[in-house]
């Protein structure tokens, strides 16, 4: 498991991205900046990098944040734990990643109700179809108001008037 | 009364839109939409990175001709270049219309790839009109390496076939740094806007970072080039920030 042909994104997805277009058209949230973060071998990185991540995102005094992960499988444990890290700091999470029925997440935890499946493909399987399972602009869509519907809720009490 | 807003950086992105795509005696770009790639300098940069790479071939693709065999594409890259400014600030020229496509392979017929190849009819393999993947009637170019054996399954092979690429590319971005900016057939410009009182959001994307075709390159030298660019894996997949304006602005270059 890791990156195939239908979630894949290529260097022309990130200069049309589709998530970062729907964000920063939203004039109800302050995009702040995009972290990247990569998904190492060895556990205890990745563990380690995710967290940084969300310490970055705390740091930056984020009310929320928009994951989106390339792959699936064992990338989920660096996905699952960002969202958690993200979480356990107060910061609401919503994200994107492909499931369907191959790629349930391999490992769960109580932060991630807010992650919309990119699946397109019937079977719901990696069909290395390139571009198959890629985020479209509806996925990212959803994700930006459940984000939304999520910081209503659970208001740090920052970054409001 | 109107919303104050914060103002970061200002980017400017002009296209030029390409319609006429074909083999020529040499690789040129103008402003009337003509593009023209030429096979000569494909041995040359083959031999540079010899250790690697055993040949390369180059194929235009019309939109109608999508019925044919594809080696599993490693990468669609778009024609950018900077002609004013570093990533994500000043002004970026681009194509609109034609994009690379960059295939792979050994010379025991492995493909470049980590999980699963996407080898085949190049009209099913391929969805397009997808983030990933060109418009239905967009021309394809393709940039067909054919590593030595083993070299599709180690980093450097994948390097080097994205590194030679990138050289065959720049070519048309020289070029394209001349155009006269009147003649651009689209023009956006994206300003890093702070909007004080609302949610605060980031935007986390997590990326490849675990071995050959499981890559990322950052920051190079030119707009989703590879050349100049630093892999994630050798930042130990540390987070890194940019703003809004550098990654639509191609600071990203995925190596998966």
């Amino acid at each position: 498991m890791g990156i195939g042909p239908s979630t894949k994104e290529t260097s022309l997805h990130h200069f049309q991205d589709p998530l970062l277009e729907v964000v920063s058209d939203d004039t109800d949230v302050d995009l702040m900046g995009i972290i990247i973060v990569g998904t190492p071998d060895d556990n205890v990185d990745k563990i380690r990098v995710g967290t940084r991540a969300a310490i970055m995102a705390d740091c930056m005094r984020a009310d929320g944040a928009l994951i989106s992960a390339d792959g699936w499988g064992n990338s989920d444990v660096d996905f699952t734990n960002t969202c958690e890290q993200l979480g356990r700091r107060g910061i609401c999470v919503a994200g994107l990643h492909f499931s369907g029925r191959t790629a349930q997440f391999v490992v769960t935890n109580d932060y991630l109700g807010n992650i919309i499946d990119t699946n397109k493909s019937e079977e719901g399987t990696e069909t290395t179809v390139l571009g198959e399972n890629n985020m479209t602009k509806l996925d990212c869509r959803k994700a930006l108001v459940r984000l939304k519907m999520d910081m209503k809720k659970h208001d740090r009490g920052r970054g409001t008037e | 009364m109107p919303e104050k807003t914060i103002d970061h950086g200002r980017l400017e992105i002009k296209c030029f839109h390409i319609d006429d795509v074909d083999f020529g005696e040499k690789n040129e770009v103008d402003t009337h939409g003509k593009l023209r790639v030429c096979k000569d300098m494909l041995q040359k940069l083959a031999e540079e990175k010899s250790e690697f790479i055993d040949h390369i071939d180059l194929q235009v693709i019309q939109p109608d001709d999508h019925d044919r065999f594809t080696n599993t594409i490693m990468d669609f890259i778009p024609i950018s270049t900077k002609v004013l400014g570093a990533i994500g600030t000043g002004v970026t020229y681009t194509l609109t219309g034609v994009y690379f496509m960059l295939t792979g392979v050994d010379t025991e017929g492995i493909q470049a790839h980590e999980f699963g190849s996407s080898e085949g009819n190049l009209q099913e393999q391929v969805i397009f009109d997808r983030p990933s993947t060109p418009k239905t009637g967009d021309v394809i170019i393709s940039f067909d390496v054919t590593m030595k054996a083993g070299m599709s399954e180690e980093r450097r092979g994948c390097y080097a076939a994205h590194e030679v690429c990138d050289k065959f590319i720049q070519e048309f971005r020289n070029q394209m740094k001349h155009f006269n900016a009147n003649d651009c057939t689209e023009k956006h410009v994206y300003h890093d806007v702070e909007r004080p009182g609302r949610k605060k959001i980031v935007i986390i994307r997590q990326v490849a970072g675990q071995g050959a075709m499981y890559d990322m390159y950052l920051f190079p030298d030119e707009p989703s080039g590879a050349i100049g660019g630093k892999s994630i894996i050798d930042m130990g997949n540390m987070p890194v920030i940019v703003t809004p304006n550098e990654y639509r602005d191609g600071i990203l270059r995925s190596m998966q």
